[in-house]
């Protein structure tokens, strides 16, 4: 009797302790444009609101008209288009460790993945029904269709496997089209900017909403664009001395005086000869 | 080559470089985020609190100085929030070009300029990115300036004082000695990039210089200077963070002086390139064959004939805010027919480009203090100057440049030059003070 008391007792400390576990936030919605839902696992599927919690193998879905901007806690964000399905199926991050793996599955729809500490470490990875995307860096606009998955990097070093293959993504605003699982995967080089643009504006508010959270004007933004000496870090288009040729020229005259003309002062000319007046 | 003469010739070569590559090193910002980054109280409270845009807002401009993904993040969840400001798209365009995502960038640079709160500055600002993305983007990239204007020099001759007297006893050449004069220059600079579009990252470079000056009344100092390099560069990791490359080159150099052919060198080189953080590395090597003719006024000039071999490490990056370096270190070993003038040279310069805009217009002037320091230590007594002494130079040289807008790509550019060689040879000590100004196109 007592044995199997101790072993209740056992068992459902072990399974509030997986609970806890499992129900852990990895992540928080930071912007939610309606309508866009959630499904914890073995909940109930309700209405994402801005700071709800993310976690462990939780759903994430938009409707046509949902985005939604989720921010984990290795700082990774993801910002998920209209039409999007995806689960966090694994997601562990010691911060102190600073280690961990995360894998989210993308069944359907865009997002665009901004890499944090944990793809730093090539320990991040999106996968769909037609590849594994492996993330070290990174950024990376992911779009799964009909017609399989397009991957489009951002920045960093993309690595893409299926049952075809293995393909490595590593210029930025390139990308790769994966058919199914058992094609090859194929190289698109250059994305057109019209095509990037697209997603980009695909994966945020439209201009009449505002993510859940009204009231942002936006003072006091940036640093770059704004005063009369620009702030740290801002982009400064190449520079290029315009004093080479005349580096050159001086090394080569300098020689020149140098060496080159003989420094003794040569003899006087020869007098011209004397002339007899004829006297 | 004997082992001690190695060791010599190595620690020359680690001598040279490592001014620059503790500079370098100085210069590296620190990306890795740390523990304590991921504790930031900031950070937490966008996972806690993320409607309080004022914190998202702060850990922003706090992210945007060293994580920049972190940055995009946050400016991306402000965007959100509100669509329409012309100032979190210009942020997010900075933020993606800063990575070398070029195409994200112009998107939101595109974006911004369809903001109804868009600033002038803002406009000129983003105007210009975008110019520079478009040109980044094309698979065959021009870029370059063209320089005309006056200059005027305390020292045309770069020659000591008139009347130095020479260890024989005999007075230097006069003709060479240091006299004032003007002249009119031109000059220009042209850099060529063929991208292959692959995802190595394999392109065709070339570069060009150029220079002529004609005196005002000094003509045995005309001088024109014509360069040419190019090469294949073959991508090993293409990816912008470390963007590891290399390229084998040919260099072609020609000159003429006092209107006469008078020098050409003919040569191949070796480089790398490499980026670590913000910082880029360009380490290279090279051997150029050298040539100098004998000219009525330069009759010794046949002497100087020989293989220059060089190795040099070229970084550029920023340093704080809108100020930039680019810095050089070389030595180099010139082998000459008569040996006396052959040498042995170290060499650094650095420019600090600083970026501001004094009108609020968005238009950028640069300011650009230079500095510079070689030490040639020659081979042997030259015997027409000095017959027991070697001749070593030390020469240092401090410049600063300003380059002022005017309208679209054309701008005033002027630099002011102090240059000083001090010598155990009193034939070779001399200084200089040279003031330029002219209309500068960059494209």
């Amino acid at each position: 009797m007592r044995s199997s008391r101790r072993f209740i007792v056992a068992l459902t400390s072990a399974l509030l302790a997986a609970a806890s576990a499992s129900a852990q936030q990895v992540g928080t919605a930071t912007a939610v444009n309606p309508l866009s839902e959630s499904t914890p696992p073995g909940g109930t599927t309700a209405p994402l609101v801005v700071g709800a919690h993310i976690v462990h193998k939780e759903r994430v879905h938009t409707t046509p008209a949902g985005t939604v901007q989720l921010l984990f806690t290795d700082k990774s964000t993801m910002s998920i288009a209209p039409n999007t399905d995806i689960v966090i199926d694994e997601y562990v991050y010691d911060p102190n460790a600073k280690s961990g793996n995360m894998l989210v599955s993308l069944t359907k729809g865009t997002l665009r993945f901004v890499g944090g500490q944990l793809s730093h470490q090539g320990e991040a990875t999106i996968t769909t029904s037609s590849a594994n995307i492996g993330i070290r860096g990174g950024t990376v606009t992911v779009i799964q269709g009909p017609g399989g998955t397009k991957v489009i990097n951002h920045f960093g070093i993309i690595k893409i496997t299926n049952g075809a293959g293995t393909f490595l993504l590593t210029r930025s605003d390139f990308g790769a089209l994966i058919q199914s699982w058992n094609t090859l995967i194929q190289d698109l080089g250059r994305i057109p900017t019209a095509e990037v643009a697209f997603y980009q504006a695909h994966t945020t508010s439209t201009p009449t909403e505002d993510g859940g959270v009204p009231g942002f004007k936006g003072t006091n933004i940036g640093h770059c664009g704004l005063g009369s000496v620009q702030g740290t870090n801002c982009p400064q288009v190449p520079w290029m001395p315009t004093d080479g040729g005349q580096l050159d020229a001086t090394q080569i005259l300098g020689n020149a005086t140098n060496f080159g003309a003989g420094q003794i002062t040569p003899p006087p000319p020869p007098p011209p000869p004397h002339r007899n007046p004829g006297r | 080559m004997k082992d001690g003469t190695w060791r010599a010739s190595w620690n020359r070569i680690a001598g040279a470089l490592a001014p620059a590559l503790l500079l370098v090193v100085s210069c590296l910002p620190a990306k890795s985020q740390t523990t304590s980054e991921l504790l930031n109280p900031l950070f937490q409270g966008i996972l806690a609190r993320p409607a309080d845009f004022n914190n998202a807002l702060q850990y922003g401009a706090q992210a945007a100085t060293g994580d920049v993904e972190s940055a995009i993040s946050t400016y991306e969840q402000l965007l959100f929030y509100n669509p329409n400001l012309a100032s979190v798209r210009f942020e997010l365009g900075v933020l993606y070009y800063r990575l070398g995502s070029y195409e994200m960038a112009r998107s939101y640079f595109d974006s911004a300029l369809k903001m109804k709160d868009i600033t002038p500055a803002l406009r000129q600002r983003s105007e210009d990115l975008i110019a520079d993305i478009d040109k980044r983007l094309q698979p065959d990239q021009f870029s370059g300036y063209v320089q005309s204007g006056f200059r005027y020099q305390t020292n045309a001759a770069l020659g000591p004082a008139a009347g130095t007297v020479l260890a024989s006893g005999k007075i230097f050449n006069n003709s060479f000695a240091a006299r004032p004069d003007g002249n009119w220059f031109g000059a220009f600079g042209l850099n060529y990039v063929h991208d292959y579009e692959q995802q190595n990252g394999n392109t065709f470079e070339a570069s060009a210089i150029g220079y002529d000056a004609q005196q005002f009344k000094l003509h045995q100092f005309d001088i024109g200077v014509m360069e040419l390099r190019a090469g294949p560069r073959f991508g090993i990791i293409s990816d912008t963070a470390t963007g590891l490359s290399i390229k084998p080159y040919f260099v072609a150099t020609g000159a003429t002086l006092a209107d006469a052919a008078y020098y050409g060198g003919l040569g191949g080189g070796l480089t790398a390139h490499v980026k670590l953080g913000d910082v880029s590395l360009d380490p290279y090597a090279e051997i150029v064959q050298q040539s100098f003719r004998n000219l009525t006024l330069y009759p010794l000039a046949s002497g100087m004939t020989g293989a220059l071999s060089t190795v040099g490490l070229q970084a550029s990056g920023p340093v704080y805010a809108s100020l930039g370096f680019q810095s050089r270190v070389t030595y180099a070993h010139a082998d000459a027919n008569f040996n006396p003038f052959g040498y042995n040279a170290y060499a650094g310069d650095v420019w600090l480009p600083w970026n501001f805009s004094p009108l609020n217009d968005g238009r950028t002037w640069t300011l650009t203090p230079t500095a510079g320091l070689s030490w040639w230590q020659y081979n042997a007594p030259d015997p027409t100057i000095d017959p027991f002494v070697t001749p070593n130079i030390l020469e240092w040289r401090l410049g600063l440049g300003l380059e002022v807008p005017i309208w679209k790509l054309l701008y005033l550019g002027m630099l002011a030059q102090y240059r000083a060689d001090v010598s155990n040879v009193s034939a070779f000590s001399m200084h200089d003070f040279s003031v330029t100004a002219g209309p500068t196109m960059r494209f």
